[in-house]
């Protein structure tokens, strides 16, 4: 016990005297989440999108001005010539433009707003729908209504990749937990240099299990409350079941960090291979894009990795999403058995001494 | 008089309080190997770095192949090869292209295919570096200290952490060098080392230089007496006439010596003297004085401290 | 001269035959390229994505037929029909002959809310009456649309998507309806097109936005790590220390080192153009003399801030965190990837001052993807700028060797 008090002391200190693990574990995702909500809040919502109008001379103008107000536009902006328009679309005085002549309905998007066009592309629709009855004095007689089950109804973008950049950070710490700090402790002999003592090599790493707890849950917890604070983001969060999934993928994180361990050669790779993975996991695993918009063969591949069941899991625990209760706890099991299971092996890696 | 490959005079290099290079100065002829011995901490290394342009001195004189310098330059450079105690190369370059690499940094050098001849690491052409034992890499490192074939050789501390075999390869590259009227400047900490390759020894401790001269030289400052050394339990007491007899020394762990310049006589006392108390004398060594001896006598510590 | 092209060989081979940088530098951005190529080329195609759709027909109907199976046939028909290679977009959920429709209907939601759905439509009982009505009373014009409702489930972008999909749908049947009460006459029907602006060449296509914006990532990234992990981790090595008892120097060092550097992003461009053009038909016109001065501007910027790095960190360790710390902004902040809408003034102020912006914005209008935002006397200056500062820092900050 005594010897357990002072390691995780000793951990604690090494941890927090390391700027660079510092700013990886509490500045990166801040960033990232700083830096995502400023850019990306608010894409996705229809609100603020302005539309440029062009109507042909001695066209009627009032139908289309009429289905573009019930879509429900920020503004609506007449323009002279197709010209103006364009440069007012390129200027960003208006994000989008529509121009009729008649016979024919065209929507000029700017090429370089890329995320932003998918919504006012759908925004077009809804024009082109109303405004195709409307020309012939119609309305629609059919339409849908739409009711959200479970969830976050108003959740954007951003709403589901704060879960995900939550999960990534838990991902980061239990995985260089290992292949990052443990190794790098090996390739420098400094756990040789303990293992001659008499303490039991389970008792160091419950000393690094117990300081990357206590880390994950101040790094989540400082991320999650700048979100909400700064962005409003509407989490719902369930903090028992945020609790026992952070242990439960902490502990499989560093599991993992001991697979990836194994692998290698020499221990100071495993860090490169954990940077390798984590990396390409961040692209693949629906965090940056959904999952929906890739190639089905990718789609089909995040389903093994378990950071794309992470980002689920915090967006369930964050009342983003919802998800069925036996499949929370079947990841966390998986998670809690992986890590815990593997941890004899880590110890006996710990412990064993290399060939130089 | 012989000529002098590089004099030093009153070089000093301040770390704040301490002085790790206080007022060293000493020559060294062409074609020699001149070796500066001491323990950890001495100043060989501050001093041997200073010379080889690594870094500057505070206050000195140096003077490098017939040129005053106040700091290694270029054109020195051209002319002088150095081994670094601790350095590395690029662990994924080929051993040949090391080697030239480094021929590309003077104006004239000799060839990849001669230096791998020289160190033998022919069947490691290809090898990547960190491929490489530890004696293969000090090998590679001695080869890029030669490239140029410099008139002057620095190697810092060549042969540390090496075992018995690659050490013994080091020692007959070096050999070959003065054999080619190379001057060499080696620092060690192994007194065998020093003992079997120098011409010429300087003795550093705590910055300055405590003795100088060829290892015959200083060892006869010790006089003609012959050293005897055993071992005896730790606790064991030596009777009065015995100690003053034979002037033991005691040392650490049951080690005894004496000086004597009567070796029958000194001898006959301690047999005489084990026999009859029955302590038995363990280890017994009968020797002359070398570099080590020297060192003790002169700092009351030992170079391998 | 030779061994100055000897360092720079060494840097360029030294860098290949490492496994690690050959993944960052080469393969991570074709990686990148290829994804998000893939990603945005097919963006609003769902070809490959099948719905799980539940449609629940509580229609009571009317004497004259039932509006409510006609919408269901019309989901039928979707769910079996597919492009030739690919399934079909949905896959519909109904309850069989005999099932209680509402008790379905709450087991089909609960699946919904658990993802097992992506959406579940429900036709209302008096949908065919109310869409009677509504074609049949006098002023049909203002009537309130009847209603099919669909359930979604939060936080889920396939939901959302499902949601889209069934949306045009449903418009298409509205007008069909329509068609057929003679409400609407489809021959009259609007024509309805799109156009991209700010592509300067006809030919535009997504990926010609991409491999420029790419290929300076790749560059940012070589320099931002490679530079200063190499010079760092030579230093503290002694790797470098072996060269400086040599006659080399150190503006030696730097020629032989900038110019291996430039080989090794002239390495990652090639990889990244070729996969650009050969892969997903890029026409982005890369060799041409504006073009190439600004792909060597972003390899000399990228390359100085590379050594500002180095300069600015003690240790390895350091000046890794150091590079990642810069990385994210100047990535991010650079439109490289994402669109530089509404910002806040501190993250506009990074992004005005930030040299990928205007290295991105001078290398997209001189292959003519778009036109400059901000005038190549900009797009030039401010990296030369960025240059001459972190050469002067470097200058006088940086250590070539530790412990002088």
């Amino acid at each position: 016990m005594k010897a357990l008090r002072a390691l995780v002391t000793a951990e604690a200190h090494i941890f927090v005297r390391d700027k660079a693990s510092m700013t990886f574990t509490f500045l990166f995702p801040l960033l990232f989440i700083v830096i995502f909500g400023y850019l990306m809040g608010g894409v996705g919502t229809a609100e603020g999108a302005k539309v440029g109008l062009y109507v042909a001379p001695k066209v009627a103008a009032a139908r289309l001005e009429a289905a573009v107000a019930e879509v429900g536009v920020a503004d609506v902006v007449r323009i002279a010539a197709i010209p103006d328009l364009e440069k007012a679309i390129k200027d960003r005085k208006v994000d989008f433009g529509a121009e009729w002549d008649g016979t024919t309905l065209r929507f000029v998007y700017d090429v370089r707003r890329t995320q932003e066009n998918f919504t006012f592309q759908e925004l077009a629709r809804g024009i082109s729908a109303r405004f195709e009855l409307a020309n012939q004095g119609r309305r629609a007689i059919l339409d849908v209504r739409s009711v959200v089950e479970g969830g976050e109804a108003r959740a954007d973008w951003f709403t589901l990749v704060v879960p995900g950049i939550l999960a990534f950070s838990i991902l980061s710490a239990g995985l260089f937990a290992v292949a990052g700090h443990v190794t790098s402790m090996k390739q420098r002999r400094l756990v040789e240099r303990l293992v001659v003592t008499p303490m039991r090599p389970v008792a160091l790493l419950a000393a690094v299990v117990i300081v990357r707890l206590a880390v994950v849950f101040v790094s989540t917890l400082v991320t999650l409350s700048v979100a909400i604070l700064l962005f409003h983001v509407p989490f719902h969060v369930n903090w028992f079941l945020y609790a026992v999934f952070l242990i439960a993928a902490t502990l499989g994180t560093m599991g993992l960090g001991t697979i990836l361990s194994l692998l290698v050669k020499q221990p100071s790779s495993a860090s490169n291979l954990a940077n390798v993975f984590s990396m390409l996991m961040l692209f693949l695993s629906g965090i940056y894009f959904p999952i929906e918009i890739m190639p089905a063969v990718l789609r089909e591949l995040s389903l093994i990795l378990p950071l794309r069941h992470m980002a689920d899991v915090m967006r369930y625990v964050t009342g983003v999403m919802d998800m069925s209760a036996l499949r929370f706890w079947v990841i966390c099991g998986v998670f809690l058995a992986v890590g815990v299971g593997l941890l004899p092996i880590l110890s006996r890696y710990v412990v064993r001494v290399d060939r130089r | 008089m012989e000529e002098t490959a590089l004099r030093v005079t009153k070089l000093r290099k301040s770390y704040g309080e301490v002085h790790a290079v206080d007022g060293v100065s000493f020559a060294v002829p062409v074609g020699r190997v001149f070796t500066l011995l001491g323990p950890n901490g001495a100043g060989k290394t501050t001093t041997l770095e200073i010379l080889e342009g690594i870094r500057d001195a505070d206050e000195g004189e140096i003077e490098v192949l017939g040129r005053r310098v106040r700091r290694i330059d270029r054109a020195t450079k051209e002319r002088m090869g150095v081994l670094l105690q601790e350095g590395n190369f690029e662990p994924y370059l080929r051993v040949r292209e090391v080697f030239s690499l480094f021929a590309s940094f003077f104006r004239s050098a000799r060839s990849p295919a001669e230096m791998l001849k020289a160190v033998a690491l022919e069947d490691k052409a290809g090898a990547f570096v960190k491929t490489l034992s530890g004696g293969q890499k000090q090998r590679l490192a001695i080869g890029v200290a030669l490239i140029n074939d410099p008139e002057l050789v620095f190697l810092d501390e060549p042969t540390t952490g090496l075992d018995p075999q690659a050490r013994h390869n080091i020692w007959s590259i070096v050999s070959n060098l003065t054999a080619s009227s190379k001057t060499v400047i080696l620092t060690t900490h192994y007194m065998e080392e020093a003992e079997s390759l120098a011409q010429k020894v300087c003795i550093m401790d705590h910055g300055k230089v405590i003795a100088e001269g060829t290892p015959r030289e200083l060892t006869s400052g010790l006089g003609q007496d012959t050293i005897v050394e055993f071992v005896v339990p730790e606790d064991t007491e030596f009777p009065t006439a015995v100690t003053a007899r034979c002037a033991l020394v005691l040392g650490e762990g049951g080690l005894v010596s004496t000086k004597t310049s009567d070796l029958a006589p000194t001898l006959g006392c301690l047999l005489d003297w084990s026999r009859s108390s029955g302590v038995p004398l363990a280890e017994m060594a009968v020797r002359q004085p070398n570099l080590e001896d020297v060192f003790l006598s002169l700092t009351g510590r030992r170079l391998r401290s | 001269m030779n061994g100055i092209l000897h360092l720079a060989r060494t840097q360029l081979v030294t860098a290949l035959r490492e496994r690690i940088t050959l993944f960052w530098f080469l393969i991570f951005p074709v990686f990148l390229l290829a994804l998000m190529g893939f990603i945005f080329t097919n963006v609003g195609k769902t070809q490959d994505l099948t719905f799980e759709v539940t449609i629940v027909n509580l229609d009571r109907g009317t004497r004259g037929g039932s509006f409510g199976a006609s919408v269901v046939e019309t989901f039928r028909e979707l769910a079996t029909s597919s492009a030739p290679g690919h399934p079909s977009l949905f896959r519909l959920h109904e309850p069989e002959a005999g099932n209680d429709p509402h008790g379905y209907l709450a087991d089909e939601i609960a699946a919904l809310r658990i993802g097992k759905r992506a959406a579940v439509i429900v036709i209302p009982e008096d949908f065919s009456e109310s869409l009677y009505a509504a074609a049949a009373g006098p002023k049909s014009a203002d009537a309130p649309a009847t209603l099919v409702t669909v359930h979604t489930s939060g936080g889920r972008t396939s939901s959302e998507m499902a949601l889209g999909v069934i949306e045009q749908v449903v418009a298409r049947v509205d007008q069909e309806i329509l068609a057929k009460l003679g409400l609407f006459d489809a021959a009259r029907a609007v024509t309805v097109d799109q156009q991209l602006i700010g592509a300067e060449s006809q030919t535009f296509a997504y990926i010609d936005f991409l491999v420029p914006g790419v290929v300076v990532m790749g560059f940012f990234v070589a320099g931002l790590f490679s530079v200063p992990g190499t010079i760092l981790f030579g230093r503290e090595s002694r790797v470098l220390r072996r060269y400086w008892v040599t006659p080399l120097s150190v503006p030696r060092f730097l020629v032989g080192f900038s110019l291996g550097h430039l080989a090794l992003c002239g390495v990652q461009f090639a990889c990244v153009w070729i996969l650009g053009r050969f892969a997903f038909g890029a026409h982005v016109k890369l060799f041409q003399p504006l073009a190439i001065a600004y792909l060597v501007l972003a390899i000399v910027t990228f390359l100085a801030i590379g050594f500002l790095v180095a300069a600015l960190a003690r240790t390895p360790g350091a000046g890794m965190a150091i590079a990642n710390i810069i990385n994210m902004p100047l990535m991010f902040l650079g439109g490289l990837f994402f669109p530089t809408g509404a910002m806040p003034p501190a993250l506009r102020a990074i992004m005005l001052t930030n040299p990928v912006t205007y290295i991105a914005d001078g290398l997209r209008a001189s292959v003519g993807v778009s036109p400059s935002a901000y005038g190549h006397a900009a797009s030039i200056g401010v990296p030369l700028a960025w240059i001459l500062g972190c050469a002067v820092v470097a200058a006088f900050r940086l250590k070539w060797d530790v412990g002088r």
